[in-house]
């Protein structure tokens, strides 16, 4: 577990040190960079907007905003992945404005009732290590996925078809066949559960409002 | 600060990180981060607390085309020479309207021989000026302009800032001689307030830039900069 933990803030360190030298110009590094990142980025895209075509030239927008944006990225303040990802999923999200005029995006998937909400649930950070030491994150993905576990049922699909599909309330709610009402509360308590069980873990900060 | 904001900001910022923020009020949020470091400061909060689930999402591979557009549009050569793509290549360009400040260099290169206890060198020292990068004013260092003057012998450096910068206590400034390419190379803290007397054996083979990043006290724990890289300046060839 040590081990894991360490050899994760290693490569967290050897992401910062790449993006550090992305920020004064270094092409080799960036494109170090995009090798070791660019699957995952597209991986968290494509979940978001479905369209492959689309993706990958939001992929590309991404990296050239990356080029730009390295200079601001603070090590001691965020963690690389969460920065290059928080960047991804939000161009992913915005393009999704298009979407709305499209109904055909929606397939069938597991609604609360049918039982087979494990699906949306599976997908979710386990205690395997692997993919998440790669990315340098593996103590924060391990926190967040024993913290989700301990929300409601409702709570853990709600906020997993928002963060991993990126729907918004009335999507979620029309998948779910739940009012709208319903499914913000759902979201709503279950961000404040889980982030003061992050607090609690030590995980993140807690923040004296 | 208003105590009853700060929940629906706080809120706001959740949503926004989650995705469940959309639409105009996206907008309107998204416009009001720049100007607004509580905001942001929330929203860093939210994206520490759930960017991490998405490490279960499996990798997909790109196809070639997506890192061939990227240097395109990021290298081409066939771009104008005064076309730059973004941030990082406008900073080594940021030393020309210094150049054009000769009498502030001359100015500085006195005060600075003044202080200079290596022994002058036949040849004049070569000076750079390290300007504030985009970073900088992130992190309320947007005055953070130095001039380093290097013996002509590479042997020594003397970096002053030009005017003294507030520094948080937990906070230190490293400076870094930049190759072309590869690895910075870290010449040690400098002092927000005063002049910092660097003493090697070649600070000017192999250097096209010298750099100031934002470290933790005690300098950056990896040897390589770890912090924001607030001021950099072009060696002249």
């Amino acid at each position: 577990m040590a081990t894991s933990a360490s050899s994760s803030a290693q490569r967290a360190d050897a992401l910062g040190a790449l993006l550090a030298r992305v920020s004064l110009g270094d092409r080799a590094a960036f494109a170090t960079l995009y090798q070791q990142t660019a699957a995952h980025l597209l991986g968290v895209i494509l979940r978001i907007n479905t369209d492959r075509g689309q993706a990958e030239d939001l992929l590309q927008e991404i990296f050239v905003k990356i080029w730009g944006a390295a200079g601001s990225f603070d090590a001691q303040r965020a963690q690389p992945m969460t920065w290059l990802t928080s960047i991804a999923r939000h161009r992913a999200i915005d393009s999704l404005r298009r979407r709305q005029t499209e109904p055909q995006w929606v397939t069938a998937r597991a609604s609360l009732d049918d039982g087979e909400d494990d699906d949306v649930l599976d997908q979710m950070p386990s205690e395997a290590a692997g993919p998440m030491e790669l990315l340098g994150q593996a103590v924060q993905a391990r926190a967040v996925g024993v913290c989700m576990k301990g929300l409601s049922g409702e709570q853990q699909q709600t906020l997993a078809l928002a963060f991993y599909q990126g729907l918004s309330h009335s999507e979620v709610a029309d998948q779910l066949r739940q009012p709208l009402g319903t499914v913000k509360s759902w979201v709503r308590r279950g961000l404040l559960s889980l982030r003061a069980c992050l607090e609690r873990a030590g995980a993140i900060d807690a923040v004296g409002v | 600060m208003d105590y009853s904001r700060a929940p629906l900001a706080d809120r706001l910022a959740a949503e926004f990180v989650l995705g469940t923020l959309r639409g105009p009020a996206r907008r309107r949020f998204d416009n009001l981060l720049p100007a607004h470091p509580a905001l942001r400061a929330a929203v860093a909060r939210w994206q520490d607390a759930l960017v991490p689930l998405a490490a279960s999402v499996k990798p997909v591979t790109p196809s070639p085309r997506v890192w061939k557009g990227i240097e395109e549009r990021l290298f081409a050569e066939r771009r104008a020479a005064n076309e730059t793509p973004s941030a990082p290549q406008r900073w080594w360009q940021t030393v020309l309207p210094w150049r054009a400040a000769t009498g502030f260099a001359t100015a500085a290169a006195l005060a600075l021989g003044v202080a200079l206890t290596i022994p002058k060198p036949a040849q004049p020292p070569v000076l750079v000026v390290l300007a504030p990068s985009d970073a900088a004013a992130s992190v309320a260092l947007q005055n953070a302009k130095f001039v380093a003057s290097v013996s002509a012998d590479g042997r020594g450096l003397v970096l002053r800032p030009v005017d003294a910068l507030a520094m948080d206590p937990q906070r230190a400034l490293e400076l870094w001689a930049v190759p072309g390419q590869g690895a910075p190379r870290s010449l040690g803290l400098v002092a927000a307030d005063g002049a910092t007397k660097v003493i090697r054996t070649e600070l000017l083979r192999n250097t096209a830039a010298f750099a100031v990043s934002l470290e933790p006290a005690g300098g950056s724990p990896t040897g390589a900069p770890t912090g924001p890289i607030i001021s950099v300046g072009k060696l002249d060839t």
